[in-house]
């Protein structure tokens, strides 16, 4: 699908809120499958790992637990992603591996070795893939970005420890566009960087801080069919939009409430109903140190909302621009109103 | 000379922190003992703990969480005494989730105790007085202007500063009104969308202002006027001081004995008293006054490790957990079984200390512990004893017994103890790690003797 010239935005208001304590704990990222199934991976209050499937309507349609060190297991899962067949892989931070399972949670296979020699892995974190499949892993303490055919086949890598251009420190998130470009999430720089497929370095764009445009330990990272960008802002506790250049557009606080199943839940629980109204209830709609952002083809954004037991859901609203719609680029700004 | 510098600072790092490797043990040698207390009480002179590294891969707020966390930093941490002074002053003021039920005020106290720690008297017990946790543990939100409830008021003179004896039942029922109103504002409940902080507040609607009257004293006082006037009470540095002794340097009896029983070394809390009121109740000052005095030097080996310091130094001599793994919080369920649940003692007096530590389950458990970790040979710790041994081959069975004590944190022990492991020692004759097969035998003789130590009385104490 080619780029629109350019984009009239309407709006990206906050859609729903799905998942509650118990069903969605501590969710660390979310993989949108076909016909409204998500796959929420949470990492249970660091003993427990699994993947609660999910609608976008907030029903619940059973889990996934893999919980161990053993043969198609998982620790420390960062990041799922699901292949054109929904089938799913993780990572796993702790095993210095991914996973692969279908959609069933039946294991398909393991793949990554610790090490630092290329091919093997140092807590890899974030994973993405491209149009053909293979994929991306941000090799987070090797400090690089290796690409993998999805069998675990090793194919390139580039990157090394450092602040420059092509240097990370502690990659977290990557993302592929449309058109082949890698995006990483570079954590400890406090910045995002983009690059060809094959790790040719285009621009970066963040910087240390809580301005806008400014990030404070980046995770997740993901980008929509406009080349917009969306960036977890972990540390920040929100979630950053910057357009295909690198152009900050807009940010997301949270704006939560509860979900139905909350709702079902709260409605027999007299106690927590009473504390709820003796307290100052204005925190409960913020995010709470976001890990990832989950785009999909119809414009919905998927915050798993780590530290909320929950996913906040935004619905972008954005026209298509012809270049008869969209004068010119300016090089400076202008008062004069038209 | 070098030997007794060592073991000097094998002392100190087992109290003032949670052991030492041979290397960091040879590393603060070169620093020399009085650099390295220094070191130990300005603890903001060296770098923390990666605060990003930590918080990036443990999150969340389940019980073993937040210890594992702990864990971490009692391993990993430079700055060894602002942990320990955590671990203190969690059994000093002793708040459990048993009641609590609310993770998140448990960790931030243990916060709190770790920024404030090692500052001053007056301000340890201004946070304790606002912390949520503390609050709701001893019923403070209950005591309202009018309705006082006495529980906070009651403790805070009786287990957190002065101690019984040294006020009247009139000072309790003073105290308590004074904190009328200081209570916390609701959080959000846990469900449906997890744990938010609670935040002290001073409700002036539902606090006191009448007179009263106060060890003495006669005013409108608040809570932080009762607590400056106990700060400066001589029963209270006495208190406090009994404390630091039986928590750094010896076991003492419990503590409520100690109106009855006096302190075995009243020379001892004479200096610290001093060093209390010298310093204007700064702890950092009393602190660098007990860890250079010839009283705790000399008090090598004389107290019981709590389950807590025996897994931290076990976990520090076989060298693991040195970066962040999820495996590190399955030992919140290990100190447990060894009677120290962290986050929730369980009682408002704390843990008894000493040789209540040990009976019969927790022997078994503390013994059993010890030996399973010792007993791998591919943990750092214990291949980097193997090769230091090596380094020093053809060992004797008595050389390999003494390098072994050494190396386990230069131990003391006994003769019929050091008998026992010669004997043991002895079946296999000089260690010869000349080819691969006699290194493989010459391993397991280490090893073995290892976990043997490890079983050793003596290896209970600290």
């Amino acid at each position: 699908m080619a780029r629109p010239y350019g984009l009239l935005r309407a709006g990206f208001p906050f859609h729903k809120t799905l998942g509650m304590r118990r069903l969605t704990n501590f969710p660390i990222d979310v993989a949108v499958g076909r016909e409204g199934r998500l796959y929420i991976l949470c990492r249970q209050e660091g003993t427990a790992a699994m993947i609660r499937k999910y609608t976008v309507e907030d029903e619940d349609l059973g889990e996934i637990s893999k919980h161990g060190d053993g043969e198609g297991k998982m620790k420390w899962p960062a990041c799922i992603i699901a292949d054109s067949e929904e089938n799913l892989y993780v990572s796993d931070e702790a095993m210095h591996r991914v996973i692969s399972y279908d959609m069933e949670g039946e294991h398909r296979g393991t793949w990554g070795e610790h090490g630092s020699e290329p091919g093997r892995l140092d807590r890899p974190a974030g994973i993405a893939f491209d149009a053909e499949e293979n994929v991306y892993v941000a090799d987070a303490m090797n400090h690089r970005i290796q690409k993998f055919t999805k069998d675990g086949e090793y194919m390139l890598g580039w990157g090394g420890h450092g602040c420059g251009p092509g240097e990370f420190d502690m990659p977290y998130g990557v993302a592929v566009d449309d058109e082949g470009f890698v995006y990483v999430a570079d954590w400890r720089n406090d910045r995002i960087q983009k690059f060809t497929a094959d790790g040719e370095f285009v621009f970066e764009c963040g910087g240390s801080g809580s301005g806008n445009g400014e990030l404070n330990r980046p995770s997740g990272i993901d980008v929509d069919g406009h080349g917009d960008i969306y960036v977890a802002d972990w540390r920040n506790d929100r979630v950053q939009l910057f357009n295909h250049e690198g152009r900050y557009v807009q940010k997301f606080l949270g704006d939560a409430t509860l979900s139905k199943v909350s709702r079902e839940y709260m409605l027999t629980n007299a106690s927590p109903n009473r504390m709820r109204d003796m307290a100052d209830l204005e925190p409960q709609k913020y995010l709470r140190r976001p890990k990832s952002v989950a785009v999909d083809e119809n414009g919905l954004m998927f915050i798993p909302d780590n530290g909320s037991y929950r996913v906040q859901v935004y619905r972008k609203e954005a026209i298509p621009l012809t270049p008869q719609e969209l004068a010119a680029p300016r090089r400076s700004p202008s008062l004069q109103q038209e | 000379m070098e030997d007794e510098r060592l073991a000097d600072l094998a002392h100190l790092m087992r109290r003032a922190g949670f052991g030492a490797s041979r290397d960091e043990l040879e590393e603060y040698a070169r620093l020399g003992y009085d650099a390295v207390v220094d070191m130990l009480v300005e603890s903001e002179s060296v770098p923390d703990v990666d605060a990003d590294i930590l918080e990036r891969y443990y999150f969340g707020e389940l019980f073993k969480i937040r210890v594992g966390e702990w864990f971490y930093r009692m391993l990993n941490s430079r700055r060894q005494l602002q942990e320990k002074m955590a671990l203190f002053w969690h059994h000093v003021f002793a708040t459990g989730l048993s009641k609590n039920e609310h993770m998140l005020s448990a960790a931030n106290q243990i916060a709190t105790f770790r920024r404030v720690g090692l500052s001053n008297l007056d301000e340890i017990l201004n946070e304790l007085s606002r912390d949520p946790a503390m609050i709701f543990w001893l019923d403070n939100n209950e005591n309202r202007k009018g309705e006082p409830n006495e529980n906070y008021g009651r403790e805070l003179l009786e287990l957190f500063s002065m101690g019984v004896g040294s006020y009247t039942e009139q000072d309790i029922k003073m105290a308590s009104r004074a904190f009328t109103g200081w209570t916390f504002t609701q959080p959000i409940p846990l469900y449906p969308h997890g744990y938010y902080p609670a935040q002290f507040v001073k409700r002036e609607d539902d606090h006191d202002n009448g007179d009263k009257s106060f060890l003495g004293a006669s005013g409108n006082f608040d809570g932080e006027d009762i607590i400056s006037m106990i700060v400066r009470q001589p029963a209270t540095a006495v208190f406090i001081s009994r404390h630091l002794y039986n928590f750094f340097v010896a076991d003492e009896p419990q503590v409520p004995a100690w109106p009855i029983e006096p302190p075995q070394d009243p020379e001892a809390i004479r200096t610290l008293v001093a060093s209390y009121f010298a310093s204007g109740g700064e702890m950092r000052e009393v602190m660098r006054t007990l860890f250079k005095s010839d009283f705790f030097k000399q008090a090598r080996f004389a107290k019981v490790k709590s389950p807590t310091e025996l897994v931290m130094g076990v976990l520090k001599l076989v060298g693991t957990y040195r970066t962040l793994d999820p495996d590190l919080m399955k030992y919140a369920d290990v100190t447990a079984l060894m009677g120290q649940e962290l986050l929730n003692p369980p009682t408002v007096e704390g843990w008894h200390t000493g040789r209540e530590w040990i009976d019969g389950g927790t022997m078994n458990e503390r013994v059993n512990f010890a030996v399973n970790e010792v007993g791998d040979a591919s943990k750092p710790g214990i291949s980097e004893t193997v090769d230091r041994i090596e380094a020093d081959a053809p060992v004797s069975p008595e050389g390999l017994v003494d390098r072994c004590l050494e190396l386990a944190g230069r131990l003391e022990v006994g003769e019929d103890t050091r008998a026992a492991l010669r004997t043991h020692a002895g079946a296999g004759g000089d260690l010869d790690f000349a080819s691969d097969e006699g290194r493989e035998r010459a391993e397991e003789r280490v090893v073995s003797l290892m976990r043997l130590i490890v079983s050793t009385t003596e290896y209970q104490f600290a």
